[in-house]
């Protein structure tokens, strides 16, 4: 019974490459050469188009991205996680209270991934078994998850002392990379690792075809016989883990655990799933088009930095880019629709 | 079509918003060619404090373009208040444009270590203010109040107010908080030298980091000593505001000897109605001011003390008024 709704989403995204994946793609090509063109016209620039100033774009931009991937999958399912930026705190606390309390870091890393999966199943649990919508659940758990990271960091900061950071913590988001031959930060490529794994369950699986059916037609999708609130459980998750993850990435480039590091984050994360093509009404989105989203935010950010821009021009700018990039998405429904 | 025309429309936007702001830095950057170009990072970009920082910045960049330096400051924090991670991206990406030199209000004394090595390795001498670093091996310089100081003239201002002998109370403010503590430890350690007859209470309490945490604790402070305070001295505003409304809630407000750390309009309100016996007050205009002085020099190739002080000052309700108080009490602002 699955079979048909799926094959109806096959058919779909073969449709959908161009425009998902190639649309967002272009737009980052074309904001990188705006910034490139616009400093490189500076008196002193010159120095965006640069290995280091790339190097440096892609971690910052990585946190945002794991945790992004898991916001690719629920925003897919037709769901929203308003609670990614506090999980991801409430994980990265976790995580640096293991390391102070002396356990080994595989432990203390596990333990914090483990806390964003709990998160994650939690928002899905909750969504399922109450029937309440993931926006309304994720505004409430989002509150709760700040509430329990203060609680685990006893209202301050979680300071792990400084050897009991491993040092393949501090290398793997280091902005210079310990080995050359490798080009960028070890965290950068296991993020690559992970999406491509993410695109490939989304595309070539059974679930990842059950994800778009939930998406596109809940009903649908119930009817064709697929166990919905399982599929959202699974969902909400496994983007926990990539929170997790995300809160890894986080607690590295902190080396603290700070309880209020994710507030307001769930933002640019849900930011980079719309401005890489994803829709808030479900059933479209993709892994490559978020990364892209990702990106194309932290361009703007250090772009801004080195043209002088001040910083509420820096806001309005990303504010513009998510608007066309729904905007986008519109027409493209509409033409869909027709 | 359509999805074409959105699209080119949202480019548009950015190709005018970064093409204005561009060209409006390029008569900037003009000027500063033989000059340097100074990254300031505050810790948030919207509270009073910040804009007094700002304001001093820009005076120290006026003065060496005045002796023929000219000096860019570049003014940016992260967007979100209190956002390490934000401060961090901040500092890496003036690293990666390549600025001159580097002032910054540190979020987090060790989370800001690695990003400030790497601006050193780069060869950008980075001058911290407002808040201490864990390393201090990679900066130049320490600008701020000297908060031991600033704890003594509490001391002082208290003992003489209590004739040299009574009872106080002193409330600390949050485990791990390196200003605070240094006001502690001037504060008790000038009791002990100066006013010998002055019995500590206590002196081993935390008010947690909001007034409403603080007004607990002291209320908690105030039912277990009851009349027997004499005076009390709360280490930073949050504090201060907790004590007040504590003593103001047991009638104690105004009997009490009150002496407290950084003003607001309330404060100082209070002080004019004599509940508030003294406020310990920093100078943001000068942190910014020798900030940027200091990385210029070093820049200019001098040698900068690695500590420099602000200079704190202490507002009574006799000296409130005068003008060297309202000077502090009222810093200059940028805009």
């Amino acid at each position: 019974m699955g079979e048909t709704a799926a094959k109806l989403g096959l058919a779909r995204r073969g449709g959908d490459f161009l425009r998902n994946v190639l649309g967002p793609f272009l737009a980052l090509v074309v904001v990188v050469s705006i910034f490139w063109i616009a400093d490189s016209m500076q008196a002193d620039g010159g120095r965006f188009a640069t290995l280091r100033n790339a190097q440096n774009i892609l971690v910052q931009s990585a946190t945002v991205g794991v945790a992004a991937l898991g916001m690719t999958l629920i925003i897919i399912s037709g769901g929203i996680d308003l609670s990614a930026g506090t999980a991801m705190a409430l994980s990265a606390t976790s995580l640096a209270w293991f390391l102070r309390e002396q356990y080994s870091p595989a432990v203390s890393v596990a333990a914090g991934i483990a806390v964003g999966c709990l998160c994650g199943c939690a928002n899905g649990m909750l969504i399922s078994l109450l029937r309440i919508v993931p926006f309304i659940v994720t505004l409430g758990t989002m509150t709760i998850y700040l509430g329990l990271a203060k609680i685990v960091g006893d209202n301050t900061m979680v300071r792990p002392l400084p050897d009991q950071v491993p040092l393949w913590m501090k290398q793997l988001l280091s902005p210079r990379v310990e080995y050359e031959w490798m080009v960028f930060a070890p965290g950068v490529w296991l993020l690559l690792v992970m999406a491509l794994v993410t695109a490939a369950v989304l595309r070539y699986t059974v679930f990842g075809r059950y994800v778009f059916a939930v998406g596109s037609n809940e009903a649908t999708a119930r009817l064709c016989g697929i166990n919905v609130p399982l599929v959202r459980i699974a969902v909400y998750t496994i983007s926990g883990f990539f929170v997790g993850v995300a809160g890894l990435y986080q607690f590295t480039r902190l080396t603290v655990g700070d309880p209020t590091s994710g507030t307001g984050k769930e933002l640019p994360i849900i930011a980079a799933v719309v401005i890489g093509g994803g829709s808030l009404s479900g059933g479209r989105g993709s892994i490559l088009g978020t990364l892209t989203g990702a990106l194309i935010m932290q361009v703007i950010s250090s772009g801004c930095t080195s043209l002088r821009l001040p910083n509420p021009i820096q806001e309005i700018i990303i504010g513009c880019i998510i608007i066309a990039a729904v905007t986008i998405d519109q027409f493209r429904q509409r033409r869909q629709a027709v | 079509m359509q999805r074409g025309a959105a699209l080119f429309l949202a480019l548009a936007m950015l190709v005018l918003v970064v093409g204005c702001g561009s060209a409006t830095s390029d008569s900037k950057t003009g000027e500063a060619k033989n000059g340097f170009h100074i990254a300031v990072i505050p810790k948030g970009t919207t509270h009073v404090f910040w804009k007094s920082v700002h304001a001093g910045a820009l005076k120290a960049a006026e003065e060496f373009k005045a002796a023929g330096t000219p000096v860019e400051i570049q003014w940016k924090g992260a967007l979100l208040e209190n956002d390490r991670e934000g401060q961090i991206n901040v500092v890496a990406d003036f690293v990666a444009q390549g600025v001159d030199g580097i002032v910054i209000a540190p979020l987090d004394s060790t989370a800001l270590v690695p990003s400030i090595r790497d601006a050193k390795d780069a060869g950008i001498p980075t001058v911290i203010f407002d808040s201490g670093l864990a390393d201090e091996s990679v900066i130049e310089s320490y600008v701020a109040t000297d908060n031991y100081n600033g704890g003594a003239l509490a001391a002082r201002e208290i003992g003489k107010r209590l004739g040299g002998k009574g009872d106080v109370i002193l409330l600390r403010y949050n485990v791990g908080s390196e200003s605070t503590e240094q006001r502690e430890q001037g504060f008790l350690d000038t009791i002990k030298k100066e006013f010998p007859e002055i019995v500590m209470l206590s002196d081993d309490q935390y008010s947690g980091t909001t007034a409403i945490s603080a007004q607990n604790k002291a209320l908690e402070l105030l039912n277990q000593f009851g009349d027997k305070v004499d005076g009390f001295f709360a280490v930073c505003e949050p504090d201060t505001v907790g004590v007040l409304s504590a003593l103001e809630q047991e009638g104690l407000a105004g009997k009490v000897v009150f002496v407290g750390f950084d003003p607001s309009p309330h404060l100082i309100e209070a002080m004019r109605e004599k509940k508030v016996h003294g406020l310990v007050l920093q100078d943001p205009v000068a942190m910014g001011y020798l900030g940027v002085k200091a990385v210029v020099e070093r820049l200019q190739g001098k040698t900068v003390e690695k500590r420099i002080s602000t200079g704190e000052a202490l507002a009574t309700p006799e000296s409130v008024d005068s003008p060297k108080m309202q000077k502090l009490l009222n810093p200059e602002q940028a805009n």
